[in-house]
């Protein structure tokens, strides 16, 4: 991944915007409108082959009305279920 | 189109024009005989046909010409790479011409190596992505 000016590599983000897109039943292209971009850019995002800006993240979750932790993150995301009834058990211990 | 016949298309358009440069100083040389006339028009026409397959249909000649307000993140990131690498290129491709003008003691470039160095210098940026991007 290159950033703003194509000389320093980044992490790779990975993120669940196809999981909570499918869920919400848009198409990427009503997406690309909503968040201001390119609907090629949301297929980019999705299969985790572009990093978005901090301003792009925070549209995302904003539309999503998530933490933009749930959404992104530096490791590999589990699938959703799996870190509900992690979350579940977590709380059930306290 | 996917990328591998972008990529041919590319590489047919700026066979093209070396085709045009060769055959225009074969033209020069035997004083333009019918049958180079037919074969600098049929080069011309396959640059104008590669042209718009590859950069007017696939919409990259739109995208690299477009206002810096038009484009979203990713396809500035895009574009100032496919800037940064064509500058390089457009430079060595200059320098060698002139520098080969030079020491063949050729005088100045001419029109059409002018006009040449014109028509790369505006669809570099555009092959670079279409070269390198797997979906534009």
């Amino acid at each position: 991944m290159f950033n703003i000016h194509g000389f320093m590599k980044s992490r790779k983000l990975y993120n669940r915007i196809a999981v909570f897109r499918k869920e919400r039943n848009i198409s990427r292209k009503e997406l690309a409108e909503i968040i201001g971009v390119n609907f090629q850019t949301v297929g980019y995002l999705e299969r985790e082959e572009y990093n978005p800006s901090l301003d792009l993240a925070f549209k995302i979750s904003e539309y999503f009305g998530l933490p933009v932790e749930l959404i992104f993150s530096t490791e590999p995301l589990k699938p959703l279920i799996e870190e509900i009834i992690e979350l579940k058990n977590k709380i059930g211990g306290q | 189109m996917n990328r591998q016949n972008r990529k041919l298309w590319i590489i047919i358009n700026y066979l093209s024009i070396i085709l045009i440069l060769s055959i225009f100083y074969t033209g020069k040389y035997y004083d333009w005989p019918v049958f180079v006339i037919v074969c600098e028009a049929a080069s011309f026409i396959l640059l104008i046909f590669s042209f718009i397959k590859v950069f007017i249909k696939t919409q990259l000649w739109k995208m690299s010409h477009a206002s810096d307000k038009n484009l979203d993140e990713r396809q500035l990131q895009v574009m100032l790479n496919s800037l940064k690498y064509s500058y390089s290129a457009f430079t060595i491709i200059v320098l060698v011409i002139v520098y080969g003008f030079a020491i063949a003691e050729q005088g100045p470039i001419d029109v059409v190596i002018a006009a040449c160095l014109l028509y790369i210098a505006h669809t570099l940026p555009a092959a670079i992505v279409g070269w390198k991007e797997k979906i534009i």
